[in-house]
C-alpha cells in the first residue's frame, strides 16, 4: 500500500514540490514558535528566587561631599537608623545598580584553578540584602558582621555559579581569583539563583560581594520591605524624609512588583506579535492546503470512480486521500527535522537541547495534526463519489 | 485590451469562489500586517514633533572612550558639550539636553511618576514644541537659575486635574517646587531625545554640572544654517573629536558622532556595525518570512487554477495566442487580484490603526495611515502579484495545445 502510494505521489512529483515546500516552511516557522514558547515556559516554570512583594526601591546618588570615610558611613548609618524606626518598615539593605528587573547589569570574570568563567553577574550588597528578599540560602551562610574583619574577602555564589564551578561538590570553603587575578575570596554560602531580569528569564551565574566602608561613596540604591498594605501617603512620608535628608538627591522610589511588569515586557511583546503573525501564517496554509487537496481529489474523480466501481469502499478511498498527503507531510518533515535537528546539535543561541527536542516533537506533531484536518474533508468528498456518476463524467 | 482582461479575471474569480476567499484572505492579512509595520517604523522615523528643523540638525547622543583593557560608553556630559561643541563654527545653535530620569511626586496622597529632563535655553529654539500656555524659560532665568518647569499636558493633568490656566502655579517634584512657566503638547516616549514630562533649567540640576569629566548623562543637537551644511558639520565635529585630549591615562582613544536623527535613533553603541543596517537587516528579514507563506500559498493556488482552464488555454493557443500573450493576461489577473486584496487589507489597516490608537497602548503615539504608508503598501502589492504569478504563468505558457485540448 504504501508502495503503491508513493508511486502516485512520484508521478505528480511537480505539483506535490510546491505542497511539500510550504510544509516545509510551516513547519520551520512552527518550530521557531514553539522553541521560543517552551523556552519562556520552562523559564517561568522556575522559582523566581526571591519574594518581590512590597519591596520598594529607592534609586538616590550621594551627594554628601566628604573625604572623611568615618562621617559619610555616619551619615548614611544615621539614615538607615531613621528609616527603620518608621513604623511600616520591615528591613532595609544597600545594593548596586544591578537590582532585579533593572535594565542595569554588572559583568565581569574570576579565575578558579587557573581556568577563567566570565558573563559573572556579580552583585555589591549588604548584610541585610538576603533578608529583604527573602532568598533561599542552600549552603553555607549569608554575609554578617564579622566577614568585615576577616582574614580574605568573603562572597556569597549562586547555584548557577557554583554547577558551573564546583559541579556537584562542596563550594563552601572555597577559594577562588577576582577578575584581575590578584585579590583571593572565598566562598562562604550558596545561595538559590534568581532570575534577575524577569519571569521568563534565564538564571545566570552570580556572585555577591559585601559593602565596604568606602561603599557609600557610589552606592545608589536602597531595597526597603515594607508591611503589606502599606499606600502613598507613607510612601510620600518616606519620599520627603529621604528627600530632605539626602538635600541634593534626586530621589525616586519605584515598586518591585511594577519593574517586574516592565521587565515581563521585554519578553511578552515579541512573544505576542510572533503568535498573532505565526497564527495567521498556519491559517494561511491551512486554507491553501484544503484547497490545493480538494482541488485534486476533483479532478481524479474518473480514478477514484473507477476504484469504488471494482469493489473499494468509501472508507478505503478516503484512508488513502489522507495517506497520501500523510506521506507527503512525512516527506516534508524529514527534510524539515534536519535542519531543525542542526539547532541543539550546533547549541544555537546557548539553549538547552531539552528545548529544541520538544520544540521539533510538538511541531512534527502539530503538522500532522494540521495536514490531517486539511485532508478530512477532501477524503470524506472523495468517498461520497459515485461511481456510475463519475465514470459518466468520462 | 486590458478592459477584457479585467472582465475575464472577475469572471475567473467568480467561478471559484472559494479559491477567490483563499487568496485575498492570504493576501490582504499579509498586507495589514506590513502595512500597520510601516505606519509605525514611519511615526517612529519620520514624526518631526518637537524636531521640525530634523533635516538640518544632526545629534550627538554617546561618547565612548577607549583604553587597551576596557571601555566605556555614556552620553556626553554637559561641560563636554558646553566647551568643546558650543566652541565649533558651522554650527548656529546648539541644544543641549539630560536624558530623562524619572523621580516621584505625591499630591492628595497619590503618588505620580514624574520623568524630567534639564535643558539650556537654546533647546527650545532648535526644537519648536507646541506651547498650549505660557513660554519656555529664557537665557535669563536660566542663569539666574531660577527654579521654573515646563511641563507636558499629561503632567498637567496628572498634578493639576481639570484646570484651564497652570502658568504662574507650583508644581512639586523630586521634592522641590517649580514653578510652571509653560505647558506642551505631549512627546511620545517613543521620541526617547525629546520626551519627558517636565523640562527644568540645567543650572537647578542637583548634580554638578560643572563636572569636567568628558561623559554625563547628557545629549546635543546641532543646529545649522541649512541642509546644504550638514555633512559639513558632521566632519568638523569628527575632527575636533580627533584633535581632543584623553580625559585620563586609561583611555587612548575618542569615539563620538553627529548624526542625522535616524542613525543616532538606532546607534547601538556598536563602533563596527551601523544601527540603521542592524535594523533594516532584522526589518528586511521579518518582512521576508511573513510574506515567504502567503506567496507559496498564492502559487500553489494558482497553479491549481491555471490546470482547471487548461482548454481555455489550449483554444487560445490553438487560435494563435503566442505564449508571451498568455503569460502577460495572466499577471494582470493576478495583479488585480492582489491589488483587490491589497484594498481589503487597507481597509483593515485602517480599522486596526484606529483600534491601537484608541487603546493608547502607547501613550501618545498616533499612527496614521499618510501617503507614504499607502504607497508602500501598493508597492508590497505589486511585487506579491508579480511574485506569486511569475511561475504559475510561466508554467501555463508551456501547455501543449493538443494534451489541453484533449482534456
Amino acid at each position: 500500500m504504501l508502495k503503491h502510494l508513493f508511486k502516485l505521489i512520484w508521478n505528480k512529483k511537480k505539483q506535490n514540490l510546491l505542497l511539500i515546500s510550504e510544509m516545509l516552511i510551516s513547519f520551520l516557522v512552527i518550530f521557531a514558535v514553539f522553541t521560543l514558547l517552551i523556552y519562556d515556559y520552562q523559564n517561568y516554570r522556575k522559582p523566581m528566587g526571591i519574594d518581590y512583594e512590597n519591596v520598594w526601591v529607592v534609586n538616590y546618588n550621594n551627594s554628601f561631599n566628604t573625604d572623611n570615610t568615618d562621617s559619610l558611613n555616619l551619615f548614611y548609618e544615621t539614615m538607615v537608623r531613621t528609616i527603620k524606626s518608621l513604623p511600616q518598615i520591615k528591613e532595609i539593605s544597600f545594593s548596586s545598580d544591578n537590582t532585579a528587573f533593572s535594565q542595569n547589569t554588572n559583568t565581569g570574570g574570576i579565575t578558579i584553578k587557573n581556568k577563567r568563567v566570565d558573563n559573572i553577574n556579580w552583585y555589591t550588597v549588604d548584610d541585610n540584602y538576603q533578608k529583604v528578599l527573602n532568598m533561599q540560602m542552600l549552603e553555607g551562610r549569608w554575609f554578617n558582621k564579622g566577614d568585615a574583619v576577616a582574614r580574605d574577602i568573603h562572597i556569597v555564589i549562586n547555584s548557577v555559579l557554583k554547577e558551573k564551578i564546583f559541579g556537584k561538590n562542596n563550594a563552601v570553603g572555597e577559594f577562588i581569583e577576582d577578575r584581575d587575578n590578584k585579590t583571593r575570596s572565598q566562598v562562604i554560602g550558596v545561595v538559590n539563583a534568581v532570575k534577575m531580569k524577569g519571569d521568563f528569564a534565564k538564571t545566570e551565574p552570580g556572585l555577591y560581594s559585601r559593602t565596604d566602608t568606602g561603599s557609600f561613596r557610589w552606592l545608589g540604591k536602597i531595597l526597603v520591605k515594607v508591611n503589606p498594605g502599606t499606600n502613598a501617603a507613607f510612601e510620600s512620608q518616606l519620599y520627603k524624609m529621604l528627600a530632605n535628608y539626602m538635600k541634593n538627591s534626586n530621589v525616586e522610589i519605584e515598586h518591585m512588583d511594577n519593574k517586574l511588569k516592565s521587565a515581563n515586557y521585554w519578553y511578552l511583546v515579541p512573544m505576542i506579535v510572533l503568535l498573532i503573525v505565526a497564527g495567521f501564517l498556519i491559517v494561511n496554509v491551512a486554507l491553501g492546503l484544503f484547497g490545493v487537496l480538494w482541488y485534486n481529489i476533483n479532478k481524479r474523480r474518473g480514478e477514484i470512480g473507477l476504484r469504488r466501481a471494482i469493489g473499494a469502499s468509501g472508507k478505503s478511498v478516503s484512508v488513502q486521500l489522507v495517506g497520501e498527503s500523510m506521506i507527503l507531510a512525512t516527506l516534508s518533515l524529514i527534510v524539515g527535522s534536519f535542519f531543525a535537528v542542526q539547532f541543539p546539535l550546533l547549541n544555537v543561541f546557548d539553549l538547552p537541547a531539552s528545548v529544541y527536542l520538544a520544540a521539533i516533537f510538538l511541531s512534527v506533531l502539530f503538522i500532522y495534526l494540521l495536514v490531517f484536518v486539511c485532508s478530512l474533508y477532501p477524503g470524506k468528498q472523495a468517498a461520497a463519489i459515485y461511481p456510475a456518476v463519475a465514470l459518466h463524467e468520462e | 485590451m486590458l478592459k477584457n482582461y479585467f472582465k475575464i479575471a472577475i469572471a475567473v474569480l467568480r467561478r471559484r469562489k472559494f479559491f477567490t476567499v483563499i487568496s485575498l484572505f492570504g493576501i490582504s492579512f499579509t498586507l495589514t500586517i506590513l502595512m500597520v509595520l510601516t505606519a509605525f517604523i514611519n511615526k517612529v522615523v519620520g514624526d518631526d514633533y518637537p524636531d521640525k528643523k530634523r533635516d538640518r540638525s544632526l545629534y550627538i547622543t554617546r561618547l565612548e572612550e577607549d583604553g587597551p583593557t576596557n571601555m566605556s560608553s555614556a552620553g556626553p556630559s554637559f561641560y563636554f558639550l558646553n566647551h568643546y561643541a558650543a566652541g565649533l563654527k558651522i554650527p548656529v545653535k546648539i541644544a543641549i539636553s539630560s536624558n530623562f530620569n524619572g523621580t516621584n511626586t505625591y499630591v492628595n496622597n497619590k503618588k505620580i511618576a514624574v520623568n524630567y529632563k534639564y535643558t539650556n535655553a537654546d533647546y527650545w529654539d532648535v526644537l519648536e514644541y507646541d506651547f498650549t500656555e505660557g513660554k519656555a524659560f529664557s537665557k535669563q532665568q536660566v542663569e539666574n537659575a531660577e527654579k521654573v518647569a515646563v511641563i507636558s499636558t499629561d503632567m498637567k493633568n496628572a498634578y493639576f486635574g481639570d484646570e484651564s490656566s497652570v502658568v504662574g502655579r507650583y508644581i512639586e517634584a523630586d521634592n522641590v517646587k517649580y514653578r510652571v512657566c509653560g505647558v506642551v503638547k505631549n512627546v511620545p516616549i517613543t521620541s526617547y531625545m525629546t520626551y519627558s514630562d517636565i523640562y527644568l533649567p540645567y543650572t537647578v540640576s542637583k548634580m554638578d554640572y560643572n563636572y569636567k569629566g568628558y561623559r554625563g548623562g547628557y545629549m546635543g543637537i546641532l543646529l545649522a544654517n541649512s541642509k546644504s551644511d550638514l555633512s559639513k558639520m558632521h566632519d568638523e565635529y569628527e575632527q575636533m573629536i580627533q584633535k581632543i585630549p584623553m580625559e585620563s591615562k586609561e583611555f587612548n582613544r575618542m569615539y563620538s558622532h553627529a548624526d542625522t536623527y535616524i542613525t543616532s535613533y538606532v546607534d547601538t553603541g556598536n563602533e563596527k556595525q551601523s544601527g540603521v543596517l542592524i535594523v533594516l537587516t532584522v526589518i528586511g528579514v521579518f518582512a521576508f518570512i511573513l510574506m515567504l507563506l502567503p506567496t507559496l500559498n498564492l502559487v500553489n493556488i494558482n497553479i491549481t487554477r491555471i490546470m482547471e482552464r487548461s482548454s481555455e488555454i489550449g483554444v487560445r493557443k490553438a487560435f494563435g495566442a503566442s505564449s508571451k500573450i498568455l503569460v502577460y493576461q495572466f499577471i494582470v489577473e493576478n495583479l488585480i487580484l492582489t491589488l483587490l486584496g491589497g484594498l481589503i487589507g487597507t481597509i483593515l489597516s485602517i480599522a486596526i490603526i484606529k483600534f491601537i490608537n484608541s487603546e493608547n497602548l502607547i501613550p501618545n503615539l498616533e499612527l496614521s495611515l499618510n501617503l507614504t504608508v499607502l504607497f508602500i503598501g501598493l508597492i508590497i502589492c505589486l511585487v506579491f502579484g508579480f511574485l506569486s504569478g511569475v511561475y504559475p504563468a510561466w508554467r501555463m505558457s508551456k501547455l501543449n495545445v493538443v494534451t489541453a485540448l484533449k482534456a
